[in-house]
């Protein structure tokens, strides 16, 4: 609009010139005291119409106070329409109409303020004397900054401070790390706000003034040694303080032996604990054991049994369908027509994405490395069963009765340690109430020691019903990542003992290994091994 | 536009200086050797590369601020992507990937030390232009290829990267792992070496040319700081950008070809047991950091050195401790090389090595808070001219202290078992390495503007232009802090699915309006930058009163710099509001008359009576220096 504006005034040359003789007369008949209360006038008649908008839309009848209380700030009330509006429809609407009405206001300053720059500008044109000095402006803003900034920050301190977890940590180590918190919040905290202030204080103090001249002065070695040393001594101590916290926490019941050990397990998206069961030891698990009955990939010997029969079998099909593609290639085509003859658009597009993935060879490919996999897989498998050393290793029996869950139950004031495993990509398992964190990498097992010092049920007591401790995924890992969380519960030793009690351990003795027709690995390698179907397909 | 007048003596010089050099359109514009048009074509990738990945974030911050709500025009925007007005969570990865991968590469470090490191290490050390000028355009254009590849995955079937701008593997390496890891990501790591080639192009110019193609007189310790800080930045790529290089290719082996570097023990959804074994993830992270923290300061160490020369020009003052600042610069660039680990504490790695790391990474705090005070003593007493340049380094500084404060949190093992990948880490990264490098662009191209095309930006746009996106971006990082202290992880989609995160809703909000602000207000830059170039106020030779002798050459660009010979430099470039002279500035390329190599200014009143007295005791001096800076005595 604006543009549109000086445009005008720039085609108009003899508006140009009334408008800017208008102005300059106005402007030198007004001395400093008149354009002050001329800027006044402005600010309280904008003020005036913002507050009558404001108070026009605001309907009092509607407006639920109760609603708008001391824990619910008035700023952005309008948010709160998860809860609030749900019950009080009618404050929606107000609120919304207190949003446009602020929109506008802020519109209309935007257009006042440009407007003021662009007289004041027209007018240093033609009087040839800077109506505003900046400087002298934004010298005023540092300042303004300063102090609006650091009542800011002192405001976010209290207020967001009280929704910060630091202080009630619901671990052992927890509290030692909330001290070295503290240390380092104190610290950073008064640092923080000297060198704000000296940094926006001396702008503000040593702006340009004519005919001064800057202090010349280069250096002082002595004061540059002295802010060399005490940030070093401060560090220090920091730095000290930090590597006791850190050696008590993650060196804590480094053999294991004071603590139960539950194994938490991840996977794209979800996680799961095993406990051991009543012989009180984690069975062997091997990511090569997975199946679908087996999700954490338990050494448990019939299951990894059936499971070969199945990877076999899967060769076989894979094997098959290699040797199909032809055919099924010619079905498809066969599809596509008819799909075509009903004009059925997604289906065409559907189908006409195989005929692609197969004429272009994908497909094929897939199938050969899923052969390949697979074989790889059972060559593996059998690798471990053949050599009796390892196989001991791999076969203890302790897999059976271990028990495996959703949730995760913990003991109060009992030494915990985690055994972390990643099924598929790098996960993070974040307890933050409990000040624990660790990554779960894929092919490294990871752990971490702690002790739970609150309940669930006085941690409820605490910060309201709804509370709940959750143990969340920390590493992007892919789609669902945001919604990647267990729930920890934590109680006491009976509780923990009787939910145990009720859950089914992880293998009940089975009957006997389903028999399923079993082919040699060998005889569907050599069906591969021939590039027949390649050749087929190429002379279609 | 040849090589052989770069090498050329000066008479030679001189003949062709009578007439201009008529070069094609293609050569004076587009492939051109000349390290100012290079500049320029760095400088404004940068910017429409900025622009680019402001909006991806303001998008996501939409999503963020209101995820229950849907908006038309995303859709129309994004298409699939956005089904019903919603951003897709694949896509939200998306975009948080491609904003951190283009803001860290493509905008602080080709757009920032790329544009400035190429402006000014020849017009600031005298010389004629770079080492190598076909190497320059080379980086400029395997810049310019990257960041078309890196865009054009934004058309890939199966959306960009988007495993986070770390790409860490297995998560990027398994093409099913997700979407974005299927041709995004190839895509990605493509552009990502095309870019480290234009790194390492451009690096090796830079420092060949700051050691080997220095005026007469330019010794290294009366290279102004920028220099300075480039000749580090550079080195710093240098050394550690291959690496980067290596496990780029190791990510594309493990992709493509089969083998397992980063790859072991996977079960993957929906395909089965993978062959690969004997691989470590971890491996990945170590060769990442490895690049990944001394990128950090190649980002930040160039808007150190802008903001060093900016504030020293505005406050017409010596920056105090050149000596110091050089040393500082100088540890900070060494210890980067020490610290990578830091980001690694909970991985996993052996709990003995966090603690080496934990002492390594708070140590750098102490060059850096030295710096700090340094930038602090140099506005002390000076007689300070807002430009908007100077605006900009002030607000550099603060930003560097909010950000450098955190990182003693994070840098320290034990605390960061808790914030680690929390909005607490979001906060710290974006205000002392995202906002502070930001601000250290905007005051190098607000004050080298007038350099670079004749002419003036306007003042008042660019302190309103400075004001709302210092206050919007303390606005939107700094309630980040108390969000990761609560336990907020960082790239969630939506918060709403976790009960406890829903009293951040409003904050939410509040950041995201704050955000959107910060939007609005680089539209000013944006008029006030391209307005200016086109009808810009003429500049003058040297608008700012500066002592660097690229203000000692005309306004017009001439092939060469300078007409004639190049000039010869006398003195240190600080050297302001001398007591013995009547300008309050004193050009390094003006002959003095006979004076001493290593001008001490006699004592004024003031510095007298602080100075080191042999009988003083150090704590009194000490408190005594205190007190001036409060002036809580008298002089």
């Amino acid at each position: 609009m604006l543009i549109f504006f000086l445009q005008f005034i720039k085609n108009n040359n003899k508006f140009a010139h009334n408008l800017k003789k208008a102005i300059s007369s106005f402007i030198t008949r007004m001395n400093t005291t008149t354009k002050n209360i001329f800027k006044l006038a402005l600010v309280a008649i904008i003020i005036c119409f913002a507050a009558s908008l404001i108070s026009k839309s605001v309907d009092i009848q509607h407006f639920n106070i109760e609603n708008y209380s001391a824990e619910k700030p008035l700023f952005g009330a309008d948010e709160y329409k998860y809860e609030a509006a749900k019950e009080v429809p009618a404050n929606d609407a107000v609120a919304s109409r207190i949003k446009w009405s602020l929109l506008l206001f802020v519109i209309l300053l935007v257009l006042v303020l440009a407007n003021a720059f662009d007289i004041s500008a027209l007018t240093s044109k033609i009087t040839g004397r800077q109506t505003i000095n900046s400087n002298n402006v934004n010298k005023w803003m540092m300042l303004i900054f300063l102090v609006v900034g650091l009542s800011a920050v002192a405001w976010e301190y209290v207020e967001h401070g009280k929704l910060i977890l630091y202080g009630n940590a619901s671990s052992e180590h927890g509290a030692i790390y909330d001290s070295m918190f503290n240390i380092t919040v104190i610290i950073t905290t008064i640092v923080f706000v000297i060198t704000q202030i000296l940094l926006f204080y001396f702008p503000f103090k040593y702006a340009k003034k004519e005919g001064r001249k800057a202090l010349y002065y280069a250096h002082n070695n002595r004061l540059e040694v002295f802010w060399t040393i005490i940030p070093a001594i401060v560090l220090t101590l920091l730095v000290l303080r930090g590597h006791q916290t850190w050696r008590s926490i993650v060196y804590a019941d480094m053999d294991g032996s004071k603590s139960t050990n539950i194994e938490i397990f991840a996977f794209q998206f979800g996680w799961n604990a095993r406990y051991a069961g009543e012989d009180g030891k984690l069975g062997v698990c091997d990511y090569k054991f997975i199946s679908g009955k087996n999700k954490l990939g338990l050494a448990y010997e019939p299951e990894v049994d059936s499971l070969l029969v199945e990877l076999k079998a899967a060769i076989v099909a894979d094997s098959l369908s290699i040797k199909n593609l032809p055919t099924t290639l010619d079905n498809l085509k066969a599809d596509f027509k008819v799909a075509k003859d009903y004009q059925n658009d997604e289906a065409c597009e559907s189908i006409s994405k195989e005929i692609e993935e197969i004429t272009c060879g994908d497909r094929l490919d897939e199938l050969h490395a899923s052969i390949n996999r697979k074989s790889k897989q059972v060559e593996r498998i059998i690798a471990i069963k053949k050599n009796p050393k390892v196989y001991a290793n791999f076969f203890t029996k302790t897999e059976e009765d271990d028990i495996i869950t959703q949730e995760l139950h913990l003991v109060k004031d009992k030494l915990v340690t985690f055994k972390f495993r990643s099924r598929d990509i790098i996960h993070s398992a974040w307890l933050p109430h409990f000040r624990v964190q660790m990554n779960v990498v894929p092919g490294m097992p990871t752990r971490f020691t702690f002790m739970p010092t609150k309940t669930t049920r006085e941690a409820k007591n605490e910060n309201g019903e709804s509370f709940d401790y959750y143990l969340y995924c920390n590493k992007i890992c892919g789609t669902s990542h945001y919604n990647m969380k267990m729930k920890v519960i934590v109680e006491s030793q009976q509780e923990v003992d009787a939910w145990l009690k009720t859950q089914q351990p992880a293998f009940k003795p089975m009957a006997a290994t389903p028999v399923i027709p079993a082919v040699d690995i060998k005889d569907s390698i050599s069906i591969i091994g021939k590039d027949s179907a390649k050749k087929k397909l190429a002379l279609k | 536009m040849s090589t052989e007048t770069l090498t050329a003596t000066h008479t030679h010089h001189d003949e062709h200086a009578h007439h201009e050099h008529h070069e094609s359109f293609i050569r004076k514009y587009v492939f051109s050797m000349d390290h100012k048009m290079i500049s320029k074509q760095f400088l404004i990738t940068g910017i429409i590369m900025g622009c680019l990945g402001m909006i991806m974030s303001l998008l996501f911050r939409m999503q963020l601020a209101w995820p229950e709500e849907s908006f038309g025009f995303l859709e129309t925007l994004l298409g699939r992507w956005a089904k019903g007005g919603k951003i897709d969570p694949n896509y939200y990865m998306a975009l948080v990937t491609i904003h951190g991968t283009i803001m860290v590469f493509y905008v602080l470090t080709a757009g920032l030390s790329g544009t400035f490191s190429n402006l000014l290490i020849p017009l600031q050390c005298g010389s004629r232009d770079m080492a190598s000028p076909f190497l320059n355009m080379l980086s400029y254009w395997f810049f310019f290829t990257s960041s078309i590849v890196l865009l054009s995955s934004f058309f890939a079937e199966t959306g960009p990267a988007s495993s986070g701008w770390t790409v860490y593997p297995p998560l990027s390496a398994l093409q099913k792992a997700m979407p974005g890891s299927g041709l995004g990501t190839t895509l990605w790591l493509v552009a990502i070496i095309l870019f480290i080639v234009s790194a390492l192009l451009g690096g090796i110019n830079y420092i060949v040319t700051v050691l080997n193609m220095r005026t007469k007189g330019m010794s290294m310790n009366r290279l102004p700081l920028t220099i300075w800080a480039f000749l580090l930045t550079a080195c710093l790529g240098l050394l550690s950008f291959p690496v980067l290089l290596g496990a780029g290719l190791f990510l594309i082996f493990d992709r493509s070809f089969g083998t397992s570097f980063y790859l072991s023990d996977i079960y993957l959804n929906g395909i089965g047991a993978l062959t690969n074994s004997g691989g470590s993830p971890v491996m990945y992270q170590h060769l990442f950091w490895f690049l990944g923290h001394p990128e950090v300061y190649i980002i930040i160490l160039p808007a150190f050195g802008i903001t060093s020369e900016v504030i020293a020009t505005n406050a017409r003052k010596p920056i105090f401790g050149y000596s110091a600042m050089v040393i500082s610069l100088l540890s900070i660039a060494v210890l980067s090389f020490l610290v990578w680990g830091h980001h690694m504490f909970i991985t996993g790695m052996n709990p003995f090595l966090g603690t080496l790391f934990m002492y390594v990474t708070l140590i750098i705090a102490v060059p850096s808070a030295v710096k700090t005070f340094n930038y602090l003593a140099t506005l002390w007493k000076g007689n300070i001219r807002f430009t908007p340049a100077m605006l900009f380094a002030i607000g550099l500084v603060s930003f560097f202290i909010s950000g450098g404060l955190t990182g003693i949190y994070l840098g320290n093992a034990a605390l960061d078992i808790q914030m680690h990948d929390s909005y607490f880490v979001v906060a710290h990264f974006h205000l002392v390495m995202g906002s502070a490098a930001i601000f250290g662009m905007f005051s190098g191209i607000y004050h080298w503007f007038p350099k670079m095309f004749g002419k003036m930006m306007n003042n008042t746009l660019g302190s309103i232009h400075f004001w709302m996106t210092f206050a919007s971006a303390y606005m939107v990082f700094f309630p980040m802090h108390f969000m990761g202290l609560a336990g907020v992880p960082r790239r969630y989609y939506q918060f709403s699915l976790i009960p406890e995160f829903g009293i951040w809703v409003n904050v939410n909000i509040f950041i995201t309006v704050s955000a959107l602000m910060g939007g609005t207000a680089q539209l000013l830059f944006l008029y006030n930058f391209f307005y200016s170039i086109f009808k810009g106020k003429p500049a003058t030779e040297n608008p700012w009163g500066s002592n660097t002798i690229e203000w000692s050459t005309t306004v017009k660009h001439v092939h060469g710099n300078w007409h004639g010979p190049t000039p010869t430099v006398y003195r240190g470039p600080h050297e302001y509001s001398r007591p013995d002279r009547e300008l309050d500035y004193f050009p390094q390329h003006e002959p003095g008359n006979g004076e001493p190599v290593h001008y001490e200014a006699p004592e004024t009143e003031v510095q007298k009576s602080y100075s080191t007295d042999s009988h003083d005791k150090p704590s009194k001096v000490f408190f005594s220096s205190f007190a001036h800076l409060f002036q809580l005595r008298k002089a």
